[in-house]
Formats: structure tokens, sequence, C-alpha cells
């Protein structure tokens, strides 16, 4: 891994002398870019810079590899796993002044931009041609589209559409030594050499620098409806969406969260949710409007067998209102604690109750506050610990609730981390997901891409 | 793990522990401010400005730090990341912390001190009022009492005079002082809020005001319920007569993102005009207080959109609800020879 040695004066004259104003070295700056949105990981980097274009991409690469310098590439900085945070230093290469919406294109169902574009920009722009940009994550309207591409970001909508691997067509990205490849493209079908397009989707900024995206769009569904189920348990909330999923085609939302969630949430939103409800269930589902309406009625039929009450939204408004409540359920949670740690495991479908459960009961063990919500659909469960950041026993109490959270999580057949990527955050566990041959293999492939190890040090590959 | 965030070696006490903890860095808060949209740099974002206030607290950057002072004063002071802060942090209190640091004495802009020593004596601000005819003393049944704004008692004396026209039996008190807003948001926070109790002890009954930023700041200190802004009142209390007009609205952003008052004055011109909402007609017009004389550049440059967005609409009259963005639509409007006129609601409900 490249070491944190002061960065040569003529580096950042080179990066001057090709970026001007978008060069950044003030320490207040600098310090600003030392954290994303990932608790205790904190390392500010040596200079950040702004490029505009794929050239300019490739510029700072050469200088880069020139100087041996680490690259951290940077969107909004909004993931949960300390995957921008520049552990050794160096440069951060944040992509927020490329920021060019390329093309919406109706006919090909497809969107080709610039990574710095916010999720929430592609979604409006692709809505004003009937058409929705899939990955949903609770940070779209922070959240660039390279960033959701670098970590495969999921969301509310991954049980019935899947996630973004499966919408990215193509990439333009700038290797290490600052050669531009295109991968993918605006076909459908293209079997021509190994699947790189793949490879970069999650590959955390750790392979090459996204310049260029080219993404899959699907039509707006006609209708979307939504409705609330309130259980006594998560472990019955988690059983419902068992027999949803079992019984029929698969809705497009299964989402739920605790009592700690929806009060953390009510607080905020105001919207009326049962504060006295151990577990709440958001589903919805959306295309034609009768079969939206079928799907709907058969979901509440599920339900009503264990939920205490159950609600549909009346209105558009109110589902939004609903979806936008869900996403904001990790922030709405901070009221209650100076620090939040939170998790992403997945497990089977059919072990989420049984996951649920041994969640709650090693949290109690712990003596940690842990509110448990996630994409029930998706087997995707964010158990987040709510402690006082100042208070180390409490942090340390939450770090081995969460070791044996994971490691039972991989015995279940599940993994360490669904949706939010592996980082700094989760490195130490990816062994024991992945095994020792796999990780060697992961070195190659790094290694392949970046021979120097400049992109993003000390993360996936390392 | 590298370090932890939330260590703190010591603290140096300008700043809230409470209200700091509050953030998560999330980053919700990104595509809500004004000036990250201009940098796209994360130090002028609201969350990059929280790590800076940090680092501030723990000394990791000293009180001269270039960028603190750069993007205290940088900041609008909006208060637009509030509304979308799911953990609830009150940057605006923040703010106000961090200029009491950052802005104290010598290190104020020098363009803000004059207003400050205008704005702590009352018999000036009198005389003011009385030169340039601002309402006139009335003393009724003081369930309600009106208002001065400072600066609007010089520069907009019509918009008293047009409320008290409107609300025959409000109480008027041409001898009170400033309400201390001024003051809170450029480095005096105290002063501010000691300015604040005072006009709030001497005027009688409910307090109507005509200013966004002046009703947020007062409602902050002395309470919600005892301030009532204008449209708040005018909406319950007026006529609403339809008039052949194409009218557009600048929120106040205190008003909208402080108060949560946007709904009032938009119903108030939706039954008196066609209304048009402007596409950001929630966000900053650039005046943000003092940040029109601190921060001409950037001011200029926000108003530029504002103004265009107001000439594509066609629009017959944009109504401000605070002193300061009528100002700042006045001037633009004025430069760039629109045919819209920039007029405050109570004026325009007066059918000034």
């Amino acid at each position: 891994m490249p070491t944190a040695a002061p960065l040569p004066p003529a580096a950042i004259a080179d990066l001057k002398s090709l970026l001007g104003t978008r060069v950044l070295t003030e320490p207040g700056a600098l310090a600003a870019y030392g954290r994303d949105a990932t608790p205790l990981f904190r390392h500010a980097p040596d200079v950040v810079v702004q490029p505009a274009t794929t050239e300019e991409v490739a510029a700072v690469m050469r200088i880069a590899t020139r100087y041996r310098l680490p690259v951290t590439t940077r969107g909004a900085g909004t993931n949960l796993c300390a995957a921008t945070v520049p552990l050794s230093g160096g440069i951060v290469l944040s992509t927020t002044r490329m920021t060019e919406l390329r093309e919406v294109s109706r006919d090909e169902m497809l969107a080709v931009v610039q990574p710095g574009v916010t999720a929430g920009t592609l979604n409006r722009a692709a809505a004003a041609q009937g058409l929705i940009y899939v990955p949903d994550p609770g940070s779209k309207e922070a959240s660039t589209v390279g960033g959701n591409v670098a970590t495969c970001a999921g969301g509310l909508r991954g049980l019935k559409y899947g996630v973004t691997r499966q919408y990215v067509l193509g990439l333009e990205a700038v290797l290490p030594d600052g050669e531009v490849i295109r991968t993918g493209g605006r076909l459908v079908k293209d079997v021509a050499g190994y699947d790189l397009t793949r490879l970069l989707v999650g590959s955390e900024g750790t392979l090459a620098v996204l310049t260029e995206i080219t993404m899959a769009l699907v039509p707006d569904p006609e209708a979307a409806r939504y409705g609330v189920a309130y259980f006594a348990s998560m472990a019955d909330a988690a059983e419902a969406v068992r027999d949803i999923v079992a019984g029929g085609p698969a809705p497009a939302t299964l989402e739920f969260m605790d009592t700690v969630c929806v009060n953390a949430v009510e607080d905020f939103a105001r919207l009326g949710l049962r504060r006295d409800a151990g577990a709440l269930l958001l589903f919805g589902d959306d295309g034609e409007p009768s079969a939206v309406d079928r799907s709907l009625a058969r979901m509440a039929d599920v339900c009503a067998g264990r939920a205490t009450h159950i609600d549909l939204a009346e209105s558009v408004a109110a589902a939004e209102d609903l979806l936008a409540a869900r996403r904001c359920n990790l922030p709405a949670l901070a009221r209650s604690g100076s620090m939040t740690i939170l998790e992403d495991v997945t497990v089977p479908r059919p072990q989420l109750a049984e996951m649920v459960e041994f969640v709650a009961r090693t949290a109690q063990r712990h003596g940690v506050r842990i509110g448990t919500f996630g994409h029930a659909g998706d087997g995707n469960l964010h158990p987040t610990a709510v402690v006082d950041g100042d208070d180390e026993a409490q942090t340390a109490a939450a770090m081995a609730a969460f070791d044996e959270i994971f490691r039972r999580a991989v015995d279940l057949g599940g993994t360490i981390t669904g949706e939010h990527g592996v980082g700094a955050a989760k490195l130490p566990y990816l062994e024991h997901r992945l095994g020792p041959e796999q990780m060697a293999l992961l070195r190659r492939i790094k290694s392949a891409f970046d021979p120097l190890g400049l992109l993003n040090p000390g993360k996936l590959g390392s | 793990m590298s370090e932890k965030a939330d260590t703190r070696p010591a603290t140096r006490g300008v700043l809230s522990k409470d209200l700091l903890d509050a953030c998560i860095s999330c980053g919700f808060c990104l595509p809500a401010c004004p000036t990250y949209a201009m940098t796209g740099q994360e130090q002028s974002s609201p969350r990059g400005r929280i790590t800076l206030m940090r680092l501030l607290e723990t000394g990791e950057l000293a009180p001269d730090d270039p960028t603190l002072a750069e993007e205290s004063s940088f900041c609008l002071g909006c208060r637009a990341c509030e509304t979308v802060c799911p953990a609830g942090v009150q940057y605006g209190h923040l703010l106000e912390e961090w200029r009491d640091e950052q802005w104290r004495g010598m290190k104020r802009p020098w363009i803000v001190r004059p207003l400050l020593t205008v704005a702590n004596r009352t018999w000036v601000l009198r005389i003011l009022g009385s030169v340039r005819r601002s309402a006139r003393k009335r003393k009724t049944d003081g369930q309600r009492t009106l208002m001065l704004g400072c600066f609007e008692r010089a520069l907009f004396p019509s918009v008293s005079r047009s409320l008290a026209a409107l609300d025959p039996t409000i109480s008027v008190d041409p001898n009170q002082g400033c309400c201390g807003a001024l003051h809170a948001h450029n480095g005096e926070l105290e002063k501010g809020r000691e300015l604040a109790r005072e006009l709030g002890d001497r005027l009688a009954g409910t307090i109507i005001t005509t200013s966004g930023g002046c009703a947020a700041h007062l409602a902050d200190v002395i309470g919600r319920e005892r301030v009532v802004e204008a449209s708040e009142w005018l909406l319950e209390n007026s006529e609403t007569e339809k008039r052949p007009l194409r009218v557009g609205l600048q929120d106040s952003c205190h008003l909208r993102n402080g108060l949560g008052v946007w709904k009032e004055p938009r119903e108030l011109l939706g039954r008196t005009a066609a209304y048009v909402e402007l596409p950001s007609s929630g966000s900053c017009c650039g005046a943000a207080g003092t940040y029109a004389l601190v921060r001409k550049k950037e001011s200029k440059a926000i108003l530029a959109k504002k103004i265009a967005e107001i000439e594509a609409a066609d629009l017959d009259l944009v109504i401000a609800v605070n002193p300061g963005c009528l100002r700042q639509l006045q001037t633009g409007l004025r430069k760039s020879k629109s045919r819209t006129k920039a007029v405050h609601i109570v004026d325009y409900m007066r059918g000034r």
C-alpha cells in the first residue's frame, strides 16, 4: 500500500497547471474530505481535484502514476462502508464537476451520464420521458450515479427489479496509467470478452475511475400502490414476507422496520405510524392498475392472519411519503444517539425470521440498543446500533455484537454486506465470507488493473 | 480502522456539543445547499461545514484558519438544509454559534459594523421611522402589536403603514428597538437574544411581523406562540378579491425553513391573483441578511438566475415577505429593466 508520504510539491504544481482552481490544498478543505457517511473512519487526503472531463481524469491518473500517489474517487460521499475515506492520503478525485447528462433515449430505454450526475437528477430526467432509473438507495437525492455503480447500490426496488448491476450496459473508465477503456455499450446482447462491465460494478474505485455510464432505464409503471401492515414482532413480519414471496409473483417493495425505527421515523416524518407496533411492513407493487390492485389485495390477505393492523395508502402522495420516510430511516435513528453504526447483513429469505431474532438476542446480550430495518423481500437487514460516540465501551459492545451477527449471517448462507459495500469497514470480515482462495484471486485481479496499487488502497483487493 | 471520528482531545466551548453530535454526516443535505451547488466542494456543504465546526471546536483547525473564515461567510445561512435533515440537525443555530466566534469584534466584516451600530440605537431607529413616515403611534387594546423592522422603517416605510391600515385595531409603538436577528446572524448571538427578549417584553400581546427573518429569530427566542407573520394574519383576516395579475412569490428562507410558513402566502396570492410558482421560489435570492453586502459576487450570481426565472415567467408582480428579499429583487429587476415589479405582501394586499 502506498504510504502517506508528504506529497511532492511538483505533483501539486502539475495538478494545478492541469486544473487551476479545481485543486484544493487548504487543510480545512482537505479535512472536509476526510470522511464520508461512515462513522469511526477518518483520514484527510493531501489534495483534492475536481476534473470535469475524461481527458482531465486521464491526466490526473498519469500524474498519480508518475509520482506514485494513491487516488480515492469520491462522488457525493454518502456511502456507508468508508469506501471513500482516503486511508493512505494522496489524491481525492471528486466527480462533482462531471455532471453532464449526455442523453436519455426513450427509443433505446437508456441514459448516458457522467459519473457526478446525481441519482435524483437522472430520475427526474428519465421521468420526463416516462422512464425510471432503477437503483433506489436511501441517499438517491444526494448520491451520484458513479457512486451507485461503484458500490452496486440496491434500495427499495430490489425484489422485483434487481439492483444496479442488472442495469449497467456500458462503462467508460480510466485505468491507473491514464489509459481509457470502454466496456459494453448500448447493446442488450454482447458477449465479446470477459464481462468487465460487471466486474467494475461494485469495484468501489479499486480497479479504475468511471468516467461515463450507460444505464438501462425501464418504463415508468402505470400504477403503483402501497400499504402498511403492523405486527407484534419482526419475526411475524418476516414470516409474512416469506409467505408473500412464496405465494405469487415478486412484488416491487417489501420493507420492514422494528419498533425503534418506527418511532424514530415517526418523530421526523409525522405520518401517523403506529408507535406501539412491534414491527411495520411496507408492501407495495407497481404495473398495470388491475394487476397492482390484485397484488395488493393478495399481500394484505397474507398479512391479515398475523398482522395486528393493516392500512392501505389512499393516495400517491401518501405512498410517496411512506417511501420517503423509509428512505430516511438511518438518519432519523440518529436523533436518539450521537453515533449510529449501521450494518448490512443479508440472508436467504427463508432464514430471515431466524436472523432478525438472532439480531435482537445478540443486541440484548451485549447491552446494545439496535434498531433493525431493511429490505425484507431481499433478506437484506440493516441492524443499526445507536450509541453515545464518546463512550468507547458502548462502541466496543456494538462492534462485538456485529461481529457475531456477521458470522451468523454467513453461517445461514448469507453475506456480510448486501448493498453498502466492503470499503474499509467490512474488509476485516471479507475473508470469512469469501475464503482465502477467492481473496487471493481478488488480489490478482486488482493487480492486473492496478499493478502499482494506487487506486483506493486499503480497500477491496488489498 | 484509522482514527475515531468523534474523539475530542479537548473542546473549546465554541459550539454546543449536542448540536454537533446530531449530525451523522449522511449527506442528505447536499442537494439542498445553494453554495454546494456552486462549488461541488465538500467544505461548502452543510455536512462539510459541520466537519469544519468540529475541528474548530477540538482545536484541530486554528481559529484563524482561512477555510473556516471563508466558509463561515460563504454560507448563506438560508437553512434549506434543515428541512431535508432527517436527523434534525439545527444548522441555523450552529451557524450562529460559529459566527459568534468567527466574526467576533474586529474579525467581523467591516461593512456589517455600521448596521449593527444603527440597530443598537432605538432613538436612531425612531427618528429614521419618523423621517421616512413609517406607521405612526397608535394605542389600542394591546391584543396585537406591530413589529417595526429596523431597516424596513428606513427603506420600506409603506409596509408598516399598509399593515396598520389593514388592521385598524393593531397597536403601534415607534419607540421599539431591533429584534436582534441581525446581531444573531452576524456574530453577536447573545446580544441578538437579549434584544429579542427586550422587544418581547416591550410589545404587548401577539407580535405581528412583516419580515420573515425577524419572525423566525423572535419566535426562536420568545416563543412561537407570541409571533405571527403578516401573511399568516392576512390569510385569516383580509378580503380576497381576485385581481387580473400574474403574480409570483419569493419565500423568505427563515420563514420557510425556520418557521415552516410557506403555504400561507401562496394561498393568499392564489386567492387574489393568477399565482405562478417560480421554479426556485423556495430557495434563497442571495439577499440573505447581510450576505448581499458581504458576499457581493455570490449574491449577484444567485440573483441573476432568479431574475431570469422571473423574466421567463412574465409576471406582473413578484411578492416578497421579507424586506431584505424585497430590496434584492427590486435591485435586480431594475437593473435588468424588467416590467415585473417586486412588492411586499402587505403593500400588495392593501392594493399598493
